[in-house]
């Protein structure tokens, strides 16, 4: 943010004429002895609309935020605040009682940020007010001396003092100043386009909260793990993973459904970045609605499937092999691809369980891994490259009580042993195609191959495109606020000693953040130099320097006078 | 798919040059401070204000009708009344060996991009040496326009430590890039964040070098004589860095404001989110804070000045922790580093 508070601030070239008034006057505490509500209320808004406050937020939303990045959050990661929880048993709660585990969420949080908007707001809003009321207002008296100004050059002419002031006005109006004339003087000002990009800016910001919030109010998103050859709908049952905003009901959501036909991925194999992914790509048909037509994509991580606003991205995958198993009756209780979890990600070892709560007479349940190229290292298993080329898997078969009913929610990637007993067979390797059979006639398990998941995100965000065009609002409010610069140029003609007449050129910038003032002002008076003399055709104006007054570095009070009187107006 | 490694070998070679020149560069503007020609302490040689408006417009503007005015130049600091300050033998050296080690810099990131085809930013090495061939541009048009050149010992040395750090740290060699990366975001929201970063290396030099020209003045205004008077002499004033530092940080912080948005944009497309508070997110966002509150504290008084400053330095060390610390060790979206 920019200088809200005090316009004519920001530093640049004129030193001396570049007003920093600071605060206006700081808040004072009501009188002590009648200190009503209103007054109360009155020296609150002050102090909280005052740049010292703001900068105070500022800064606490800076150092608010430090914690949500060093700490766990719920919002990013949901696994790790539970490691956090293990490894610091004691600490972990009392951060949370700070809201520490979800930083931008928490209410302290959106307090720093809810004042500073207010502030912003409280400030901003009369200034625009104030711009807008001084469209048409003209520039203030020029000041008597202006040999005080920080640029400044005086001229003798033999055009009279009108036909000066004129000849200033003419050329000064052609560079589109903005001009108020009065008696024997002339102020320009230019450059109002800097307090209006300021404002821009500022109002952009709240612009950005705003579509945040549209966002988190209209807005859902959802995830939903998809298995090669598998459909699911955009619907709240469908969806895995699902956080709607405060106002969105489960018939907003887009009717499309989606089938993943096939999940490529290509990886480097060889030199130094081996094993890294280089192409990642889903192929899946969809239909926008029911019963419309099928069409199909190709969803990569930079390219997102678009439907109806709602957007699919690719954020995750892996594999699923497929396994068949037979229960002691000789029946085929499961058949199906079992999406496990990538536990490396430089090579695809993935961990899973099967669940087979039809086997009879007790309940089968496998825990183990996928290894896409399986090795032996000195009679370790391991997996040495994230593609399929070896694929096999190793699996430890459990019967008993999977406690599917016992009311208690269970991941599907992990296996409740507490009910259950290990099977006694001798650790397995299993290419596609092979079997194991389980002891005591409990059955057979046979990896009949594998598939591959992806795991998709759904989202829908009103929010985005205002956001987006707030931010490129307050880009190019920031972008004029710092090139556009505020100055005046004022001219005061009058007859000197030598019968010839006297023009004093003065210049000020109120703002001149990217410098070159002084230039500008050596061209314009230049200008208005040629101006005189071109009107009077006789000689030349001579800019006297020998009669220049010296300069008032110690007493620079009149023009900040001056300047801060037409601030107030 | 294939990297040619001669080229991406040559660009190591190119580096490892950069980095040696700017040392010498360093060490001749080190030996200028040392056994230069004193300056003589004219009068308006120590001016914090941009002489143009006097010299030009005011006193010798005898051709204000017929021609341009002198003032046209640019401000200029150190800069005696007669015209250009002549510069010494070891400073001119050093200006030259400058020029030429950005050129071997400037060879060595090109190479190191056509070396891998494609935007030589994908990774934290190829970051830094991008980002300090930045710094070095920046602070070459900054002199060549103020013609401050005696900051160019802080410059320099910055630069080296980063680009060495770069070399031997953080060295990774060329390669192909994640999907995640394979975007033409890569190179709009890596190049913001680059050349924003470059110049906010900048502007952290500057107000360092500020603080000490602000602690020799109130030294000065004490009464006491400083140790350091030779050199600060030849420094730009203290009131002169101060407009310096701010005009560099106005120029970083739309760039790095866009950087922002670019990033949005590519979160979006990337992580189905535009912002999602992933650590380097937020560390921008601190970063992006922190600036601006220099901004505002610039122009708020009784924070002007060396507040101002502590604070403009305090952005520029978050923006160093997001890029060292943040990027490298904290687990997140982020992480491309390359270190893994």
């Amino acid at each position: 943010m920019t200088d809200v508070r005090t316009p004519e601030a920001g530093g640049g070239g004129a030193a001396p004429g570049e007003f920093v008034p600071g605060d206006p006057a700081p808040p004072k505490l009501p009188a002590a002895g009648r200190f009503g509500v209103t007054a109360w209320a009155r020296w609150g808004w002050r102090q909280l609309t005052s740049m010292r406050i703001a900068l105070v937020l500022l800064f606490l939303l800076a150092l608010g935020s430090v914690p949500g990045s060093l700490l766990p959050q719920e919002g990013i990661d949901p696994a790790a605040v539970q490691q956090y929880y293990t490894a610091h048993p004691a600490l972990a709660p009392f951060l949370n009682a700070f809201g520490l585990f979800n930083v931008f969420a928490a209410p302290w949080f959106a307090a720093i940020y809810l004042l500073l908007f207010v502030s912003l707001a409280g400030c901003v809003l009369p200034r625009a007010y104030r711009l807008a009321r001084s469209a048409r207002a003209l520039p203030p008296a020029a000041p008597r001396l202006l040999s005080r100004l920080p640029n400044s050059v005086r001229y003798e002419t033999t055009m009279t003092p009108a036909e000066a002031s004129a000849a200033a006005e003419a050329f000064l109006a052609r560079r589109r100043f903005r001009l108020h004339r009065g008696d024997g003087w002339l102020s320009a000002e230019k450059g109002y386009r800097r307090e209006f990009g300021n404002l821009l800016f500022h109002i952009a910001l709240i612009g950005v909260l705003v579509s945040v919030s549209l966002g988190g109010l209209l807005g859902y998103k959802a995830d939903r793990v998809v298995v090669e050859g598998s459909s699911f709908a955009d619907t709240v049952t469908d969806l895995d993973a699902y956080h709607p905003g405060h106002l969105v009901s489960p018939s907003d959501l887009a009717p499309f459904s989606l089938t993943l036909d096939k999940f490529t991925a290509s990886y480097i194999l060889s030199g130094p970045d081996r094993d890294q992914p280089s192409v990642f790509g889903a192929h899946v048909s969809y239909t926008a609605q029911p019963g419309g037509p099928v069409r199909s994509y190709d969803i990569q991580v930079n390219h997102p499937l678009s439907v109806d606003s709602t957007k699919v991205y690719l954020i995750g995958h892996g594999y699923a092999p497929v396994f068949r198993v037979t229960d002691g009756r000789g029946k085929v209780v499961y058949d199906q691809a079992t999406p496990f979890l990538p536990a490396e990600t430089s090579t695809y070892l993935s961990e899973g369980v099967v669940k087979v709560p039809d086997a009879q007479p007790e309940q089968l349940g496998f825990a183990g891994v996928f290894l896409p190229t399986a090795v032996d290292v000195d009679g370790q298993l391991q997996s040495a490259f994230p593609a399929p080329y070896q694929p096999a898997v190793s699996m430890i078969p459990y019967s008993g009580n999977l406690g599917l009913n016992s009311g208690v929610p269970q991941s599907v990637y992990q296996l409740d042993t507490s009910g259950m007993h290990r099977l006694d067979t001798p650790v397995q390797v299993l290419t596609p195609g092979q079997s194991m059979k389980l002891p005591n006639g409990a059955g057979t398990l046979t990896f009949t191959g594998y598939k591959q998941w992806i795991s998709l995100q759904v989202t829908y965000d009103p929010g985005q495109v205002p956001a987006l065009i707030s931010g490129i609002v307050a880009l190019a409010g920031l972008l004029l606020s710092f090139l556009v610069r505020r100055r005046r140029i004022f001219v005061r003609a009058y007859p000197g000693e030598s019968g010839r007449t006297v023009v004093d050129v003065g210049g000020l910038a109120r703002s001149d953040v990217g410098g070159g003032f002084e230039t500008e002002f050596a061209e314009l008076a230049a200008g208005l130099g040629a101006a005189f003399h071109g009107t009077s055709r006789s000689d030349r104006p001579v800019p006297v320097t020998a009669t220049t007054p010296p300069r008032g570095d110690d007493d620079p009070a009149p023009t900040t006078e001056e300047t801060r009187s037409a601030e107030t107006e | 798919m294939s990297d040619n490694l001669g080229l991406a070998q040559l660009s190591d070679h190119l580096l490892i040059t950069a980095v040696v020149i700017y040392s010498l560069a360093m060490l001749a503007y080190a030996g200028d401070f040392a056994y230069g020609r004193r300056v003589k302490p004219a009068a308006s040689a120590k001016t914090s204000r941009p002489v143009a408006e006097l010299a030009g417009v005011r006193a010798g503007s005898v051709a204000a009708s017929a021609e341009p005015p002198a003032a046209a130049t640019p401000a200029a600091v150190n800069q005696p009344a007669d015209g250009r300050e002549r510069l010494g033998p070891l400073i001119r050296g050093a200006i030259a060996l400058t020029y030429a080690g950005l050129a071997v810099h400037l060879a060595g990131v090109i190479t190191r991009g056509l070396a891998v085809h494609r935007v030589p930013w994908g990774d934290m090495y190829e970051f830094v040496t991008a980002l300090t061939c930045v710094t070095v541009v920046f602070f070459v048009a900054l002199m060549m326009r103020y013609r401050a050149w005696h900051l160019g010992v802080f410059v320099m040395g910055a630069v080296v430590v980063a680009l060495g750090l770069a070399q031997t740290v953080i060295y990774t060699p060329a390669g192909p890039l994640v999907p995640a990366l394979q975007s033409y975001w890569l190179a709009i929201h890596v190049a913001a964040m680059t050349l924003s970063v470059g110049i906010f290396f900048v502007a952290a030099v500057l107000g360092v070098v500020y603080l000490f020209a602000e602690r020799y003045n109130r030294r000065v205004a004490a009464g006491r004589s400083p140790a350091d008077h030779g050199i600060m002499r030849r420094l730009p004033g203290a009131e002169e860095l101060d407009r310096l530092t701010y005009r560099t940080v106005i120029f970083g912080f739309p760039i790095w404001t866009f950087g922002i948005i670019a990033g949005a944009i590519w979160a979006d497309q990337a992580w189905g989110r535009y912002w999602g508070w992933d650590p380097v997110e937020t560390w921008a966002f601190i970063t992006w804070v922190v600036y601006a509150c220099f901004l505002h504290a610039r122009a708020t008084a009784g924070w002007r000045g060396r507040r101002a400053a502590y604070i403009q330095l305090i952005g520029f060390a978050a923006l160093l922790f997001n890029i060292l610390v943040v990027q490298t060790f904290i687990t997140g979206l982020h992480s491309y580093a390359g270190l893994g």
